[in-house]
């Protein structure tokens, strides 16, 4: 079974779509970052004057670890913030949906609802990023010296 | 399952940067630190208005109930144009302009909104597809509108308001207390059979 989930076209499969899918969500909130900020502020999770510094930061981070992620520099590392950062927008999304919240996901941008359909998402992406943190990707990378 | 820590922080450290850079030569950047949404209140005078009976969408523009006459219109059109973002209205004001046959917007989803609403009002759900777009432009942007959410605690209105602001609408209202303190006084709703 280990195997399996080692196995390095499993592992770059999996890096290259998560890490598209990191590069797409960054551009897009980087581009329209109020959207973003309203999005945060939507979960009423945190207070309203740290919002516009995570509207501005959280992008750059999901961008940075996405093409460094795509071109296999440090997986793990990167692999770990993408996995640290799934795991709190989808608790973020579990306690909205517990509060009866029908808010914009603010996942890529505007336009997602958040839902069960967005926490499955967000699971197996939490699961995939898990396996590139255990098993690293070391498969079609740019050599470091 | 060696993991580098020393990178990680690196790593972010080094996103951190270049986004407040980037932020801070960007057109669109955001302030570092966001201030509180806080919506004007329309002035209580407006609301405690004797002339409950024949107040129409002038006398509600007008702030100045008692000037004369002949300055209303330089009035009307000195609030319309301060009239740039959504106010906040409450409960005895809004009933006075759903009398006077202002429309109403409902902001709220599709299953609340046929669950019940205020009479008359149209329902256009700020997290709704673009198809709404349609009954929008329906509707006349020079015209007071009001809009509402289930109650003091949803947003939605005011979020609503300011897209309808975006979208060319010059007088829009937040009814602040929405559908729930409109039902519990007694005021017409729709409600299906």
């Amino acid at each position: 079974m280990k195997n399996l989930y080692s196995n390095k076209y499993l592992l770059l499969s999996i890096r290259l779509v998560i890490a598209f899918i990191f590069v797409y969500a960054g551009v897009e909130k980087i581009s329209d970052p109020e959207s973003f900020a309203l999005s945060i502020s939507n979960y009423r999770l945190i207070p309203t004057i740290t919002i516009n510094f995570l509207a501005i930061t959280l992008p750059w981070i999901e961008l940075v670890s996405g093409i460094l992620l795509l071109f296999g520099i440090s997986v793990k590392e990167n692999s770990t913030i993408i996995f640290s950062m799934l795991l709190i927008f989808t608790i973020g999304i579990i306690i909205s949906l517990f509060r009866g919240l029908s808010i914009d996901c603010g996942c890529f941008g505007k336009g997602t609802q958040i839902g069960l359909f967005k926490l499955g998402e967000n699971l197996l992406m939490i699961i995939g990023s898990f396996l590139l943190i255990v098993f690293g990707s070391d498969f079609l990378k740019i050599k470091s010296n | 399952m060696k993991i580098n820590l020393k990178k990680i922080f690196s790593i972010i450290l080094i996103a951190v940067l270049v986004s407040l850079v980037y932020n801070h030569f960007n057109g669109n950047g955001l302030k570092l630190i966001r201030n509180e949404r806080v919506l004007v209140w329309e002035s209580d005078s407006l609301a405690s208005n004797n002339r409950a009976d024949d107040l129409n969408i002038d006398s509600v523009l007008s702030k100045h109930k008692n000037e004369p006459a002949s300055e209303d219109s330089i009035n009307k059109t000195e609030v319309i144009e301060s009239f740039n973002e959504p106010k906040a209205i409450e409960l005895n004001l809004a009933y006075k302009l759903f009398k006077d046959g202002i429309q109403f917007i409902d902001a709220r989803s599709p299953e609340e909104f046929s669950e019940g609403h205020i009479s008359g009002a149209v329902n256009i759900p700020f997290y709704g597809s673009e198809n709404y777009l349609k009954v929008i432009n329906r509707l006349d942007k020079n015209k007071v509108v009001v809009t509402y959410c289930s109650g003091a605690d949803c947003d939605i209105s005011t979020l609503s308001g300011d897209e309808l602001f975006k979208m060319g609408f010059k007088k829009v209202y937040v009814f602040v207390g929405g559908y729930e303190e409109w039902r519990k006084n007694n005021f017409p709703v729709t409600k299906p059979k």
